[in-house]
């Protein structure tokens, strides 16, 4: 590169400022999506704040006048949290390991082995998605009776470990923009499918494999219908049943509702913040790739 | 029919590679059907009852606690002619889809893009944009009706601050699906994961290639990026316009006693569904409502599944 | 290979075979799921089902279920909350497979409709042993909780709707703060006076038809009938004195404007500032236990409470109630040790505690009559629950109607249509009564 003499004329044209330009307008309009999108928030937790009284003031305020900090406490002793706690990480924590190991293994055939019958099955696959859930609501409810496993965690661990449509498509998807060379060239070096799945296509997937993880925890974090039919003892209740004690027929508890809202987000929202390398790490493919 | 061959070397060998291979299709087919045994196993134990007996139930008057009478084909027939309220959620529905789809997975795409960008500060602004999909539960709802008001709620109040003046979200009938749009869209979040972590397959070296070719990030953006992403822009567009037409829980809790008000603005084909399952227990009706939703999606997603080869790429292709 | 096949179909025959087998089980079968009454020494233990979770409430229900379970060993009592609404989703699903609650809340307007479906237990023979239980309810709850001339449940708690004013505003506007409106015309006239208006805008309105009741209400109060002729079994929509209120109504979106109406009911939303705690209406008609918002947001406001005025004078002040009973779901395991429960729960003694510490209207009318006098209550609480229980001689409930469960999801839409002025009063309740015909019609079949 011979050397250029930054001109004000050539630094207006260079590419670097180009970019710079380009970093900014993003930056401008990502700063003011993230106001847009955390104002709910603050109204969340500005609810949280108020005591019920200003809550009930007409017209609502959107900062509160004073600042209950203690509601946050308050909202903990209503309700055994602590316990709800564990329950939901206990459920969360099996579903996510089922639903990462069984989703990626089934994907991978569906992706990359041929077998008679594939496209069928997994027609039928996607198909079930198309079912609304409250159909087979109350017959899966009965067959979970009649196994005894009502008011036991096993309705809500156990089907993550056979497979979900949603997730076994998301993996497919990605696992079939992994090239088929990579499988030959273990092939040749005598690889069987559980090996090639294991050690090459589930660190090649990682960023689809944290999406499903990331999903399926926020799924069992948050699920309330699984939860509220099958576990008839409270001291098995998880977080979100436990939050509505606050909502009433006509009496809701607007700022403990808020406070212990947020306070349930606060563990997934952590978690995301922290892991999300693995959704940007890139997926490193073979050298020489199509260019 | 084994035909016996003597002594043609070439043959012999094209025999004995078929042999070997086809004994090697079915190895690969066995080890094909190990790897899906999960799903197939939880499918049949956990899956294949249920649906079963809903689609016999569609053919019943089953309400669920004393009676499950054979009834032919009545349920589908009044459903055609005696129901005043399902052209009606039908058309709520198709509304929903319509419209939310397309927005929310064109919203999650620029979203994703532009959370892509090596900046400073990429994952704070992500966990911003993310938050709203992990916020879940009555709670949300119940706080977008306050957001909602028509003159105190904060959306309006935004609103009015660039001087428009907000509708009456969620009384007036023409206004409430689209409150639930845009309910849709502060969540998109979600779906941006999804594009994502599949912008980071897309290889540096083609964008490399396309700047010493002088591209803008324009054309980078639809001609690189958009391309190789259309696999995963195929999944969105599937599982949203299924969960699309599954639209209940928000009208439900949103709409005045969950009857899917004003004007039956809100009633979508699941809260009709829920409706005549569990207030007037006829849960055969609803099971075979069901069904008929179950055809409406299958046809479209075979429609798009049809189509798709014409615009999705798969740089690992089918494996033959 | 083709052995192979086989045994994979057959597998495949034997666990579609017997998921289905499972699935389609009904409580017919004995369950062999886990019921939580086991015989704890010699005491039964019973599940009850409540949605009442809030701190108001719990404690309440959970004191009288220890004093039950304290004033005998026999039954043990254990209480499990669940969320207000999906608590029926799991009632439905649980006597489908056997193994419901022994004791659940329920709404009062839905018991004929769920007997009918076979979701709770008739009470008949208890009442037998016991018929003085069936004296002790307001006698409108007890019918209503009837099916085929057989009790199925029995009524818990009520409520009545009543008129509350302003009194102060009353007074700045020149009216007599004493004397409520006791007729439509009274409403509207003194209503138009108290309205307040900067400009365009309503700073105050006097009165509203449709804020915290609605047009059923209005058609119940004018001649003591709303959509359904129970005797006669059929739906009576348009009747003339249905097109009068409603146009009543209509009258009042014509006078404000629809724009201002809506936009003041959707401001506040159900469960937040309520417009006449805030001052912004001055005459409101409610539940009794709006009270308690009065009360507690309310800034010691000076207020009156009446029954609804009449349509015309002569007409009756016909107020309309809801309600919650307690019953026996389908297939409780411990349906005797249940009524047991259920007889205390309805006695005296439970019901003035509930009514006086939730401020809540009970069916047993002796219990209601001693709370109107509690000490626990201030000077205004008496005056409100007082005037509750008298007004429950004219309060009528609504129960389904089992010829058309759903008639509501009918009539409601052409209501709102009239109102939003898309369509006449008459043209409005002529379609909703066609369409009901027509559904009662289809569900004969």
């Amino acid at each position: 590169m011979s050397a250029v003499v930054q001109t004000k004329e050539n630094y207006f044209k260079s590419a670097n400022f180009k970019k710079k330009t380009g970093q900014a307008i993003v930056l401008i309009v990502l700063i003011l999506g993230s106001l847009l999108i955390l104002s709910p928030i603050w109204w969340m937790i500005a609810t949280s704040l108020k005591d019920m009284k200003e809550i009930m003031t007409y017209p609502p305020t959107f900062i509160p006048k004073e600042w209950h900090w203690e509601n946050y406490l308050i909202t903990l002793q209503k309700g055994p949290f602590l316990q709800y706690t564990l329950n939901t990480l206990f459920i969360t924590v099996f579903v996510v390991i089922g639903n990462v190991v069984a989703n990626s293994f089934i994907a991978y055939g569906f992706a990359k082995i041929h077998f008679k019958g594939r496209n069928v099955l997994f027609a039928c696959v996607l198909a079930t998605m198309m079912i609304p859930g409250f159909v087979t609501l109350v017959p899966q409810y009965v067959i979970y009776a009649k196994l005894g496993w009502l008011n036991t965690y096993l309705p809500l661990i156990l089907p993550a470990f056979f497979g979900s449509a949603f997730n076994i498509f998301l993996l497919r998807q990605f696992f079939l923009t992994i090239p088929n060379e990579l499988i030959e060239a273990a092939k040749i070096d005598g690889a069987n499918h559980l090996y090639i799945w294991w050690k090459i296509f589930i660190p090649l997937a990682k960023p689809a494999i944290a999406t499903v993880a990331i999903f399926s925890f926020n799924g069992a974090w948050n699920d309330f219908l699984g939860p509220l039919l099958y576990i008839n003892d409270e001291s098995l209740y998880t977080l979100q049943l436990g939050l509505q004690i606050f909502k009433g027929q006509n009496d809701t508890q607007w700022n403990f509702l808020m406070a212990g809202s947020l306070m349930v987000l606060l563990p997934v929202i952590t978690l995301f913040f922290f892991f999300q390398r693995y959704f940007i790490e890139g997926m490193n493919l073979t050298a020489g790739s199509k260019g | 029919m084994e035909r016996i061959v003597i002594n043609k070397p070439e043959i012999t060998k094209k025999y004995k590679k078929q042999k070997a291979s086809s004994s090697l299709q079915r190895k690969e087919g066995l080890q094909g059907y190990l790897f899906i045994a999960p799903w197939i196993i939880g499918f049949l134990f956990f899956m294949a009852g249920p649906l079963l007996f809903s689609l016999y139930g569609s053919f019943t008057n089953f309400n669920i606690t004393s009676k499950m009478d054979f009834i032919g084909l009545d349920n589908f027939k009044k459903m055609f002619t005696n129901d005043p309220i399902i052209w009606l959620s039908l058309k709520n529905t198709l509304y929903y889809v319509v419209i939310s789809v397309p927005l929310t997975t064109a919203g999650a795409v620029v979203l994703a893009v532009l959370l892509n960008q090596g900046i400073k500060g990429m994952r704070v602004f992500r966990t911003i944009f993310y938050l709203p999909a992990v916020l879940s539960g009555v709670g949300v709802y119940l706080l977008w009706m306050q957001l909602l008001s028509p003159s105190s709620g904060l959306v309006n109040t935004l609103l009015g601050f660039v001087g428009i003046d907000g509708p009456a979200w969620l009384t007036d009938p023409s206004w409430t699906k689209n409150a639930l749009i845009f309910m849709k869209m502060w969540s998109v979040g979600g779906g941006m994961l999804l594009y994502l972590a599949s912008l980071q397959g897309v290889s540096q070296s083609l964008y490399e290639a396309a700047e010493i070719d002088g591209a803008t990030s324009f054309r980078k953006f639809f001609h690189i990026t958009l391309p190789m992403i259309t696999p995963v822009i195929f999944f969105d567009l599937v599982t949203s316009t299924i969960g699309a037409f599954q639209i209940f829980q928000e009208a439900y809790v949103m709409s005045e006693s969950g009857d899917g008000g004003p004007a039956n603005s809100l009633v979508f084909f699941n809260l009709h569904m829920w409706n005549k399952a569990f207030e007037v227990f006829d849960m055969g009706y609803a099971m075979a409502m069901s069904w008929v939703l179950f055809i409406i999606i299958l046809v479209l997603t075979v429609f798009n599944l049809k189509i798709a080869p014409r615009w999705v790429h798969y740089e690992g292709e089918d494996r033959k | 290979m083709k052995t192979v096949r086989k045994t994979l179909v057959s597998l495949l025959i034997l666990a579609i075979s017997f998921s289905l087998i499972l699935a389609g089980c009904s409580s017919k079968e004995s369950g062999g799921s886990k019921s939580s009454g086991t015989k704890d020494g010699e005491k039964v233990v019973i599940d009850f089902w409540t949605f009442w979770g809030s701190e108001t409430r719990r404690p309440i229900i959970e004191k009288i279920i220890d004093d039950f379970n304290k004033s005998q060993d026999k039954i043990e009592v254990k209480h499990t909350y669940l969320p207000w609404g999906d608590v029926w989703t799991k009632n439905l699903a649980s006597i489908a497979a056997g193994n419901p609650a022994d004791l659940i809340i329920n709404d009062i307007n839905a018991v004929g409709h769920r007997a009918q479906n076979n979701q709770n237990t008739n009470l008949a023979k208890y009442i037998e042993q016991d018929p003085e239980v069936k004296d002790r309810f307001y006698p409108e709850l007890y019918n209503a909780s009837l099916y085929e001339g057989d009790p199925y449940a029995l009524p818990f708690n009520t409520d009545t709707r009543l008129m509350f004013w302003n009194k102060d505003m009353f007074e700045e506007a020149g009216l007599d703060p004493n004397t409520p409106p006791k007729t439509w015309a009274e409403l509207e006239e003194m209503g138009k006076k108290l309205d307040v208006k900067k400009g365009d805008k309503y700073e105050r309105i006097g009165y509203l038809p449709n804020q915290g009741i609605g047009a059923d209400v209005w058609m119940i109060n004018a001649d003591g009938k709303g959509y359904w002729d129970f005797d006669a079994k059929k739906a009576i929509i348009n009747d003339e004195s249905n097109v009068e209120a409603l146009t009543w109504m209509k009258n009042y979106y014509d006078y404000y404007g629809d724009k201002t109406i809506n936009s003041f009911k959707a401001e506040f939303g159900e469960q937040t500032a309520d417009p006449f705690v805030a001052g912004k209406l001055a005459i409101t008609t409610d539940n009794a236990n709006f009270f308690t918002k009065i009360r507690d947001y309310g800034d010691g406001m000076n207020f009156g409470v009446a029954p609804l005025p009449a349509m015309e004078e002569g007409n009756g002040n016909s107020s309309w109630g809801g309600g919650f009973v307690a019953e026996i779901p389908k297939g409780a395991k411990h349906p005797d040790e249940a009524w047991e429960f259920l007889k205390y729960l309805t006695d005296v003694q439970a019901q003035e505690y509930w009514a006086v510490k939730n401020f809540d209207i009970v069916a047993n009318k002796e219990a209601a009559e001693k709370a109107a006098g509690s000490a626990e209550f201030s000077e205004e609480g008496k005056m409100v629950y007082s005037e509750a229980t008298e007004n429950m001689k004219q309060t009528l409930l609504t129960p389904t109607p089992i010829e058309a469960p759903d008639y509501i999801n009918l009539i409601q839409p052409e209501i709102e249509s009239v109102l939003l002025g898309k369509k006449s009063p008459k043209e409005g309740l002529d379609a909703a009564q066609k369409a009901v015909e027509e559904l009662v019609k289809s569900n004969k079949k």
